[in-house]
């Protein structure tokens, strides 16, 4: 059962300064996964749950169990940092930033989330700055 | 606590403290399940697990202990009673770890209460008050949200927030979460931090009632312990008693009013006036509460000024105040089982509290069937027997070894006798302890020493319980040590036997390739570096535990996995360490702390399995007997199937009774459950004591026990043990069976009814062809089952004779018949 | 007294209205307020790497800004950018070492010394001016106005930067009410609005309003009311776009808490700038009596 259809990125290309992504994970958000007992409440509360292939409780699991795979998820591009997880968390670990370096993982190789040509330009137009601001940030390192 | 559960937002919101009270009989609903927000009766009701507890984020690290079977004991109540109502319990983990909490947690499941491995995110309110709960599913995998009518949550437990203010004035410590902190918690987990201050129950940590109860016992020795040497108080003198033999019956009834408990209720007066128009009533009167010192004293005046030979209390229970008036009694100089109670209160007042008529009327009959009795009653003896000033302790582990030290502080001889040629029992083949890492050899060291050091304590190696007879404070047993036999007196026994690993009989391919290894076998190896360094570690818990076989949790084998996975991260930083497990369950204290810091320091991976579909250990082909093995497990979080390869598997063994259990078992006929251990007279209130008098348990031979747990039951088994011992002299009850030698046929149906071993069949005294029933009044407790069971009529249980009891049915009877 | 605005890049663009009212209100209530001098961008999402810093030079430097100009306060009306600020704020308040490497970094400014604080408009209404003194200034009460709170996520959380308790926040409740509405409590209000994905999935953004609306709508509101411009985009406007994805859906106005407070106060609704909405604001203000029909 593969829950990750996409195949954006050639995971077993991509190399890892600290061999497991685990580490590499800990490493760039300073968070311990381990501690995470797999209760369920940051994806129960994630808003975007619903489009998600991997909850954010899998993802930490994938990442734990090394399966790289989930550097290719939807899921830490649809994570918006709304800090829901990370404020609910009882074992207080900041998913948030677990997603975020997972996202950093890939951007730091220079690979693109998201290609600026493609939005149109009546919705440049409309949209508030701050969102493109913001998707910039989370899309495109 | 955190808000997002709606705490003190929406009513129907509760803790699970609030619906104990809603459970309760005395609480605001007299039991009565219902929503706090209009008082109906909910269709549905959810459990939320761990609010608080094992949270990082409230400051609450610690698990709370005893959450997870209180919300099934609620659950489980409120469903027998309510079979309608939906009940869900939103869990992480169950702990369901202690004696026969596997079992009630599978009854609670078979009772229909529905258990969700997944923590709520947040909840909210309906319109009709109703409450949704948003949560995944971990174990489908799928995010739901769920209305309940009323949703209850299991809070965590905290000290007493004086705690730290309380610790300031008795000088001890307080650790950083606001319990009192130990001297040392595997070694000493009743001594505080300070000389003669003593820890019992949650004061330490969270703990549920048995645990409770065996730490206080232990800390009531310790506290005995630097006072024992001076003055014993010495009993009441009375005066001589009065011979009433030959005296017609004057009875004297004293009714209360037990302030307005039974008086705004019904009409004392007339019960009063009514029992002065029964046959050999002397006197009679009512007062406001009988059990006053004025009032004791005008029933002793009433004694001598009319002679009474008898006395009736109508009020309470004899069960808490009959003692009281029965001293009252013998200082008026009358034997104390010339007394009666008729419970006015608790029969007639409480019960019906909406109908003064009824409960005047019950009043009545129950004091004129007391009255009936009352004619009949006679005089009885108490047997005085004396106590042999020494303690039996079977089994030299830690807890033997304990008991023996405590009870030696207290003044009083033990021995301890072991089956093996050393001291220390398990924790010599183990390498450290849970949660703190101790070194075994720490433990067992230091206490060898002053065991032998001691001179009250004798050590019997390589010695077994042969033979015993005899009873409370009276014991003689014949010890084989090797070739020699040898025959020694105690007065009482404290059974220390620990357990043992179950035979898997090749489950898991245990014993049949040299990489497979138990626990203990792992210990031993580590313990004397007798491992090579291995790529791929994996645990197995819950191996032959809680499936049909034996539906039971080892209680000690999360811990000691978690400990020895630390252990080879340790000693192999670099192999990879997978701990497969059913429901994690570390409930003492430091011990949750102690599992997330292995989790997050050596990265050992937990993957949970579900119990119908155990892990799988498959064998090279090649090399099956010293070849590395594949685990195949399904994750139950993940959905997936997992193939681990591994090149050494520790199963995580069931426990059960120690192998000389049997043997003992018929020896000193106490009961043993279906695993082997022994049973304890009350799993709650009297967690350390056999039904027999005389005979006390602790440690792993009650059931698999973490050492701190151990050790304050040893200390509290001691504690029990030395009781009958520093009295010196005991008295039996008045109360006891009577064999009629020439009814008896000596079938033995009372022996076997008996649940204290009071009885044997042994030679007529006259006719030593036939065998009869012979009570030993030293052990019974005057139950009264012989009686009821003997097929002839041929026993009486003095105070409840067949004729004392069917007076009083007549009595009701005619009463009943006059109106 | 003088107090320094910061406005960010949207209140100059699509959420002018937000700072019209803003400033209205504070005139109406005798503050001064100015806009700070040489503002830049905030940099919007606040860097969630432990190895990041060079994302914290945007923030930083408005920070330094402010000191350079001789305050020690900084009002925010952007979610945000208030998030953002108070991030780095406490970012280099936290670890020293950090700000002295932005700070050496940044030859061209002065060093931050940390003196800085961020405050939201919302908290200069709750602790400064005090919403007892706000509710006397009323002249215009917005009576039988059933509405619904909305937080979103900036204002809430991390609960380090947070305005008010992370899971129950009163402060607009406690606001709303002293001008008169009233409020129904709403589970979604602390529940993210679809944020940045408006720009690549709208549809993921109109099914985040459309939830929340509904919900709202359900429990008897006729209102949402908040304070992130991008919040207030996604509700209106993609929530407007939703009536084409679900039957029978219409999306109820939103406000700007500024525009609300401003109409209670009976200021002139052109500092409202009304016509800047997809869900006509001025019918429902018209039908409750506030506005004149």
């Amino acid at each position: 059962m593969n829950k990750i259809s996409d195949e954006n990125v050639d995971v077993n290309a991509l190399k890892l300064k600290k061999g497991d992504l685990v580490k590499e994970v800990e490493d760039l958000c300073g968070e311990n996964l381990f501690g995470c007992y797999q209760c369920g409440t940051c994806s129960a509360g994630c808003p975007f749950v619903e489009d998600m292939d991997l909850s954010p409780d899998e993802v930490i699991r994938y990442v734990i169990l090394d399966k790289k795979e989930v550097l290719n998820s939807k899921t830490i591009w649809l994570c918006a940092a709304c800090y829901t997880c990370a404020e609910r968390c009882p074992r207080d670990i900041n998913i948030t930033k677990i997603m975020e370096a997972l996202r950093q993982i890939i951007l730091r190789k220079n690979i693109d989330r998201t290609n600026l040509t493609d939005i149109p330009m009546e919705e440049k137009g409309s949209i508030p700055q701050l969102a493109f601001v913001c998707l910039f940030r989370k899309n495109v390192g | 606590m955190r808000k997002e559960y709606g705490y003190g937002k929406y009513d129907n919101v509760i803790t699970a403290l609030q619906f104990e009270r809603l459970l309760s009989s005395f609480g605001p609903t007299e039991g009565k399940v219902s929503r706090p927000s209009d008082g109906k009766k909910p269709k549905s009701i959810g459990w939320i697990q761990c609010v608080g507890s094992r949270s990082e984020q409230l400051g609450f690290p610690y698990c709370s202990r005893v959450c997870c079977m209180y919300a099934t004991k609620e659950a489980s109540i409120a469903k027998e009673a309510n079979p309608d109502i939906d009940i869900t319990i939103y869990y992480m983990d169950i702990r369901a770890y202690g004696k026969d909490f596997q079992q009630y947690y599978d009854h609670a499941k078979d009772l229909g209460v529905k258990y969700i491995r997944g923590r709520p995110s947040s909840v909210y309110e309906n319109p009709d008050e109703s409450i949704t709960i948003k949560y995944k599913d971990t174990l489908t995998g799928k995010i739901e949200e769920s209305t309940v009518d009323m949703l209850v949550l299991s809070t965590a437990i905290m000290p007493n927030k004086d705690n730290k203010r309380l610790g300031e004035a008795l000088g001890v410590d307080v650790d950083e979460n606001g319990f009192f902190k130990q001297d040392s918690l595997l070694t000493d987990p009743i001594q505080s931090t300070r000389d003669g201050i003593f820890l019992a129950g949650c004061i330490q940590g969270p703990k549920d009632i048995p645990d409770s109860v065996s730490m206080a016992s232990g800390a009531a020795a310790k506290a005995v312990a630097p006072i024992k040497d001076r003055e014993k108080h010495i009993g009441k003198e009375f005066p001589p008693e009065r011979d009433v033999t030959n005296e017609k019956p004057k009875i004297g009834v004293f009714v209360c009013h037990c302030g307005k408990n039974v008086a705004n209720y019904l009409d004392v007066e007339k019960v009063t006036e009514d029992a002065k128009k029964l046959p050999n009533v002397e006197y009679a009167d009512h007062m406001m509460f009988v059990c006053s010192e004025d009032s004791c004293k005008k029933i002793k005046e009433m004694i001598q000024e009319k002679g009474l030979n008898r006395i009736i209390v109508a009020a309470c229970s004899p069960r808490t105040h009959g003692g009281l008036f029965q001293d009252t009694l013998m200082e008026a100089g009358l034997n104390k089982y010339l007394f009666e109670m008729a419970n006015i209160r608790n029969h007639c007042s409480w019960v019906h509290s909406d109908d003064w008529n009824a409960a005047t009327d019950k009043a009545i009959k129950l004091v004129s069937a007391s009255v009936a009795k009352a004619r009949h009653l006679e005089s009885l003896t108490e047997e005085e027997f004396s106590i042999y000033p020494s303690t039996l302790i079977i089994g030299g582990g830690v807890s033997g070894m304990k008991a023996a030290l405590a009870l030696a502080k207290m003044g009083i001889k033990s021995i301890i006798i072991e089956k093996e040629s050393k001291l220390g029992g398990r924790l010599r083949h183990l390498h450290s302890m849970f949660p703190s890492d101790m070194k075994s050899e720490e433990i067992i060291d230091p206490l060898i020493k002053e065991i032998t050091k001691n001179k009250l304590i004798t050590v019997m190696l390589d010695s077994e319980l042969e033979d015993l007879e005899g009873y409370i404070g009276n014991y003689k047993g014949k010890i084989k040590q090797k070739e020699m036999k040898k025959e020694i007196e105690f007065g009482t026994i404290i059974v220390a036997t620990g357990f043992r690993e179950i035979d898997l009989k090749g489950k898991y391919q245990y014993g049949k390739n040299k990489n497979i290894v138990s626990q203990t076998e792992l210990e031993t190896k580590l313990k004397n570096n007798d491992l090579k360094k291995p790529k791929n570690v994996v645990f197995i818990n819950c191996a032959g535990a809680m499936d049909e076989e034996r539906p039971y949790c080892c209680r000690v084998g999360c811990g000691v996995s978690i400990k020895n996975a630390k252990l080879l991260s340790q000693k192999f930083p670099k192999a990879k360490t997978y701990l497969l497990y059913r429901d994690m369950r570390v409930f003492g204290k430091e011990e949750e702390e102690y599992y997330s810091d292995v989790l997050k320091n050596y990265h050992v991976i937990t993957i949970r399995y579900p119990g119908d579909k155990k892990p799988e250990v498959v064998l090279d082909k090649n090399n099956p007997k010293d070849g590395p093995v594949t685990i195949k497990v399904y994750d139950d979080l993940l959905k997936e199937e997992m193939t681990i390869p591994a090149d050494l598997v520790a199963l995580t063994v069931n426990t059960e009774g120690g192998a000389e259990t049997e043997k003992l078992k018929n020896m000193l006929k106490v009961p043993v459950d279906a695993a082997g251990f022994f049973i304890e007279t009350h799993a709650k209130i009297k967690p350390l004591d056999f039904s027999t008098s005389g005979i006390y348990m602790c440690g792993a031979a009650h059931y698999p026990k973490n050492l701190v747990d151990s050790i304050a039951q040893a200390e509290g088994a001691a504690s029990r043990a030395s009781i009958p011992i520093s009295q010196e002299k005991m008295k039996g009850e008045g109360i006891v069976s009577e064999v009629n030698e020439d009814l008896c046929r000596g079938c033995g149906t009372c022996e076997s009814a008996c649940a204290y071993s009071a009885i044997e069949m042994k030679p007529h005294p006259r006719d030593p062809t036939r065998l009869v029933a012979e009570v030993n009044r030293a052990l019974c407790k005057g139950c009264g089952s012989c009686a009821a069971a003997c097929l002839n009529s041929a026993i009486e249980q003095k105070g409840y004779k067949s004729k004392q009891i069917n007076v009083m049915i007549t009595a009701l009877i005619e009463q009943g018949a006059a109106k | 007294m003088k107090l320094l605005y910061y406005p960010g890049c949207t209140l100059k663009t699509s959420a002018k209205n937000l700072e019209k009212s803003a400033f209205a209100i504070m005139d109406a209530l005798g503050h001064e307020m100015v806009e700070m001098e040489d503002w830049t961008c905030c940099g919007v999402a606040s860097s969630l790497t432990d190895d990041d810093l060079m994302h914290h030079i945007a923030p930083l430097r408005n920070l330094i800004h402010v000191e350079d100009e001789g305050e020690d306060k900084i009002i925010t009306l952007c979610d945000m950018c208030c998030n953002t600020l108070k991030q780095t704020n406490l970012r280099v308040k936290e670890k020293p070492d950090d700000l002295e490497t932005l700070n050496s970094f940044m030859d061209q400014e002065n060093d931050y010394n940390g003196t800085v604080k961020v405050i939201h408009f919302l908290e200069f209404l709750r602790d400064e001016v005090g919403f007892d003194v706000l509710k006397k200034k009323i002249k215009n009460p917005l009576r039988g106005m059933k509405i619904m709170s909305y937080y979103g996520c900036m204002l809430l959380r991390p609960r380090e930067v947070s305005i008010d308790d992370a899971e129950e926040p009163t402060v607009m409740e406690e606001l709303f009410t002293s001008i008169g509405a009233e409020v129904v409590d709403n589970p979604f209000k602390v529940e993210c609005c679809g944020s940045y994905h408006t720009v690549e999935d709208k549809n993921l953004v109109s099914n985040r309003a459309y939830r929340i609306t509904k919900f709202a709508v359900d429990r008897g509101s006729e209102a949402i009311v908040l304070s992130c411009p991008l919040c207030r985009f996604n509700l209106d406007v993609r929530g407007k776009e939703a009536e084409k994805l679900y039957n029978n859906y219409k999306q109820i106005p939103v406000y700007y808490y500024t525009q609300l407070i401003a109409v209670a106060l009976g200021l002139d609704p052109k500092c409202c700038g009304f016509g800047d909405h997809a869900v006509d604001p001025v019918l429902l203000l018209k039908k409750k009596g506030v506005f004149e029909k």
